[in-house]
């Protein structure tokens, strides 16, 4: 077990290891002999946690200096203080990055797609302007807001931070009060 | 580190070592104890706090204790015992406000 705990440690950034990988073994080592008289529920609960906790420890002490977080308690997930109501959502950081690796994979393939392409010998002509009338303009942009507007709830109810969600959570004043 | 950011591990990490110098598997042992048996740190957190307690200067290396297999002790130094003291002021009276809101509930 400590072969697979000392590969782990050299997950973690050099300067680390030199610091605190013989101390870490040192624990580690001590936290298998207590473990070798528990049962063997314990034992895969323990070792379970160990290496989930160096696998985690790893990748936070690599992403420190990209973060800039070198002092946000990143891999602490039980806080003692409460969540701010205006927290920036883990969810809205998860859906940017997606949708950012989606433009760039959509560029890549658009640059690939041309690439291929052969290249050709006639011109392409201007591209004309169409011309609409001026209700049909209005129409387009009514059209093209409307379905932001919905795409726009959409994000929101899916982030669960929707009007109709939020009037769900509130209770009236006083209920338990008159339950009781 | 400012005070607003002790999370429930840090907080039994510098009360482990507010009563007197402890190495990792002490402070492990500690926590465990102090938690009523709830927090079971890894080992990989314990020392992820305790790189952050050490750069921010709320705690020091100490080599009068046992340091055989590796031991290294650690200590509180006095700003991060004021920071302790301010943390366990605010939960005290955090505490002292539950308790009054509850009573107020219940009757």
């Amino acid at each position: 077990m400590l072969r697979l705990y000392r590969s782990l440690l050299a997950l973690y950034p050099a300067p680390y290891r030199r610091e605190f990988a013989d101390e870490m073994l040192s624990v580690l080592a001590q936290v298998e002999e207590e473990a070798a008289h528990a049962t063997a529920w314990s034992k895969i609960s323990l070792r379970t946690r160990e290496a989930t906790g160096l696998l985690l420890g790893a990748l936070t002490e690599h992403a420190r200096p990209l973060t800039g977080l070198s002092n946000a308690p990143v891999h602490f997930p039980r806080r003692s203080r409460m969540r701010s109501e205006f927290r920036f959502p883990k969810a809205t950081a998860i859906l940017m990055t997606v949708i950012l690796v989606a433009v760039i994979m959509a560029i890549e393939k658009a640059k690939a797609i041309s690439a291929s392409l052969p290249p050709s010998s006639t011109p392409i002509p201007p591209i004309q302007p169409e011309h609409f009338s001026t209700v049909t303009t209005f129409l387009v942009i009514l059209a093209l807001a409307f379905s932001s507007a919905i795409a726009g709830w959409l994000v929101v109810f899916m982030l669960r931070r929707s009007g109709v969600q939020r009037f769900s959570d509130v209770r009236p004043a006083g209920t338990a009060a008159h339950k009781s | 580190m400012n005070t607003s950011s002790i999370t429930e591990p840090v907080l039994l990490i510098l009360l482990s070592l507010a009563e007197r110098p402890r190495h990792g598997y002490a402070i492990l042992q500690d926590a465990l104890e102090m938690s009523d048996g709830r927090v079971r740190l890894s080992t990989g957190t314990l020392y992820g706090a305790l790189n952050r307690l050490l750069k921010d200067g709320w705690i020091e290396r100490y080599d009068g204790a046992d340091q055989s297999r590796g031991k290294q002790s650690y200590r509180l130094t006095a700003t991060g015992r004021r920071n302790l003291q301010a943390e366990v002021s605010r939960l005290k009276q955090l505490a002292r406000v539950a308790g009054l809101r509850v009573a107020r509930k219940e009757t």
